[in-house]
């Protein structure tokens, strides 16, 4: 009995700990999720309430039908723009990654040296001489032009994330499939990409968020307000000395995240790793 | 057979006339872009109303809104111009236009602007965008900071409000601000939390400038006029502790809980403030925006919203007469109203106060206009990095009480020669 009281009394105190943790998480949300359901009075409350007084949809309806339901077309707009970017990233960087990890040489540790360093330059620092880029390729005010800057953007750090999953797996399996007769790209589909799949899932969420929130370029490159995405739109609701339209903005910003929760809530079995376990013996 | 050749020709004859039509149309049109930072659902709208009368009446130059995040103007506006993008029409401030008149980016209106535009405007606020004899800008709208008063507050003080032919001087305000101050409550919440715009915007109240010609050669100077408001401000914090210490840190919309919540009985922010008080003070608030501070004059840097047109647009002339059509005395109000902000032009200032309800604050917002001048720092290519750069920190630590005036002057100095090139 002694020996199991304390393990449960750590327990209770890990469980208390992570409760506080979560809440420390998630307050901004809860927060937020308050505000959007507040009338513009009590928004400004020197006490605020954490539950509504005066509860209101109204942020939500004035978010969501403004400009001729500008928000959105944003909102489709970024779904576009991150997806596809997403998948990009994910194409290109998967075959890359395992040549870099397969194939050792000067010219991958070159490679490797050259995507270090390319992570180091500031995003002000390049910004006038890729818009100058896009410019003559004719891509500025275009979706695929800002696909284009966030592929570029996102996957050095994907291809170096991948690159360590990639070294993770033993070479043994491939030799094994190559033995059967397997050809490279076979072993890429068949063997390595199944067996990265926690990776490959983490790298795809990470081109995905990154391109859903990015804010910057889309600000640069983008013009048409039909072609805008979901962070332009947000940072309109915040004007001049501090004037901020919180009630829209608290609702449109929810309405915002909604889709990356549900993407952590549906892809996070993936995330839990786990599914190299046991692949090889020994 | 004959028939059919005869058809055919007529038919193919028809089909190049009206191509040619078509084409000779769309070759006469006139394709203008409007960059703008318009934000205010009521002012988007209006700008939107605008447009779309415009291309309406005008089809042969039709105008494109092009809108820009209100934060991240001068970005946007440097990289389009960079990058040759630039739109016909573009929307900024006179602080903001002298560094991209330096550089070649923005056109020279002066020999562009109908008589009847330059007359609707007073000469002060040209003199704003005027750099060098070359007018950059179309001055449009304009703030003021003024004190705003919670009235309960004041009358069980026993205080009466200031009017236009009487309006209250730096010591009576001061002294106000000191009586109204309790064991629970502050005269005045004043969001100081970048303080740069009010404190240089409201010494030209002693006549301070900050930056004057000499040999030809702009030279900050830190004079006894210069340093007149911001020391009174520090001594309102510091000395009289009128001021609520905690809401310095703040932005002017920031204290407004505060301000609502009886915590003080005074805050001093923009004019446009006025519609914070309405949409969000508690039902019932009873709240007045008070005429300019007085110090030896009322006057205030006048530092308008401005349209110029880009040096890139290969449609100048299109360009001003829709500027012309944006800024007459019937759309600048409705601007104004949007915003709640001060019309450059005086009659687009009397249609805004005849078509609101709140004829009061309009009233002394838009009387006004008589006391901008023009701030010599808003003409300086190097001001808006010394402001960010140098002033800001500078002027935050010194009402924080972390640095004396000797420091101030000499961070503010040193800082100048630095960034002045």
């Amino acid at each position: 009995m002694i020996v199991t009281a304390r393990p449960k009394r750590t327990k209770s105190f890990q469980y208390v700990v992570l409760f506080g943790y979560l809440v420390f998480l998630g307050f901004p949300l809860l927060w937020m999720l308050s505000m959007s359901f507040k009338g513009p009075r009590e928004l400004v409350e020197l006490y605020p309430s954490f539950i509504p007084e005066d509860f209101t949809f109204e942020n939500y309806r004035t978010a969501l039908t403004e400009d001729d339901h500008q928000l959105v077309r944003n909102g489709i707009n970024s779904l576009k723009v991150a997806v596809v970017t997403a998948l990009l990233t994910t194409m290109i960087g998967l075959p890359a990654a395992y040549v870099l990890a397969r194939r050792r040489g000067v010219i991958t540790r070159l490679g490797l040296g050259w995507i270090l360093i390319s992570q180091m330059f500031p995003l002000i620092l390049i910004i006038i001489p890729l818009f100058l880029l896009l410019r003559d390729l004719k891509l500025t005010n275009s979706h695929i032009g800002l696909v284009l800057v966030y592929v570029v953007w996102a996957l050095p750090f994907i291809l170096f994330m991948l690159y360590t999953y990639v070294r993770a797996i033993p070479p043994d399996l491939e030799e094994a499939a190559t033995v059967d007769g397997a050809t490279r790209f076979q072993i890429l589909i068949g063997i390595i990409a199944p067996l990265l799949l926690p990776g490959i899932v983490v790298t795809t969420l990470f081109a995905f968020i990154t391109a859903w929130n990015e804010f910057f370029f889309a600000l640069v490159i983008l013009e048409s307000p039909d072609l805008t995405t979901l962070p332009l739109r947000l940072a309109q609701y915040v004007g001049i000395e501090g004037v901020v339209r919180f009630g829209p903005l608290a609702a449109a910003a929810l309405l915002a995240t909604v889709p990356s929760l549900l993407l952590f809530v549906f892809i996070q079995r993936w995330l839990t790793g786990g599914l190299l376990s046991g692949a090889v013996k020994g | 057979m004959r028939k059919v050749i005869v058809l055919g020709t007529l038919a193919l004859l028809c089909t190049v006339l009206v191509a040619g039509a078509q084409a000779g149309k769309q070759a006469t049109v006139v394709k203008l872009k409007f960059a703008t930072y318009v934000w205010q659902p009521t002012t988007v709208a209006a700008n939107k109303s605008i447009v779309e009368s415009w291309n309406k009446a005008h089809p042969g130059i039709q105008v494109e809104i092009v809108p820009v995040d209100v934060n991240s103007v001068h970005d946007k506006l440097l990289t389009s111009f960079v990058g040759g993008t630039a739109a016909d029409v573009i929307h900024d401030e006179a602080a903001d236009i002298a560094g991209f008149t330096q550089q070649g980016y923005l056109a020279n209106l002066t020999p562009l602007i109908p008589k009847t535009l330059k007359q609707s405007i007073p000469k002060d606020l040209w003199a704003t965008t005027n750099f060098g004899g070359k007018i950059t800008g179309v001055p449009s709208l304009l703030q003021t900071y003024n004190i705003f008063a919670n009235m309960e507050i004041l009358k069980s003080a026993g205080i009466k409000a200031p009017t236009l032919a009487k309006p209250w001087t730096w010591a009576q305000f001061r002294a106000n601000a000191k009586k109204l101050t309790t064991s629970n409550r502050y005269g005045v919440c004043w969001g100081l939390r970048s303080p740069v715009a009010v404190v240089q915007t409201m010494s030209l109240n002693y006549g301070g400038q900050f930056f004057y010609l000499k040999n030809g050669k702009w030279t900050f100077e830190f004079g006894a006029k210069d340093q007149n408001v911001i020391k009174q401000m520090h001594d309102m914090i510091h000395v009289d502790k009128s001021v609520d210490p905690a809401a310095t840190g703040l932005s002017g919309s920031a204290v407004l809980p505060a301000f609502f919540g009886g915590k003080c009985a005074m805050t001093v922010a923009g004019n446009f403030t006025a519609q914070s008080m309405i949409l969000q003070g508690p039902r019932g608030f009873n709240w007045a925006m008070f005429p300019l501070l007085k110090g030896q004059t009322q006057q205030q840097v006048a530092n308008p919203q401005t349209y110029s047109i880009s040096e890139q647009s290969k449609n100048k002339q299109s360009a001003m007469f829709f500027l012309a059509y944006l800024v007459n005395k019937q759309n600048l109000a409705k601007l104004a109203l949007g915003d709640w902000l001060i019309p450059a032009n005086p009659e687009a200032g009397k249609l805004a106060r005849k078509s609101t309800k709140r004829a009061g604050s309009w009233k002394i917002a838009t009387e006004s206009v008589v006391h901008f001048r023009k701030g010599n720092w808003v003409s300086l290519a190097a001001y808006p990095r010394w402001k960010a750069e140098v002033a800001q920190p500078a002027f935050v630590q010194y009402l924080r009480g972390s640095s004396s005036l000797q420091e101030l002057e000499k961070s503010l100095d040193d800082g100048w020669n630095r960034v002045r090139g």
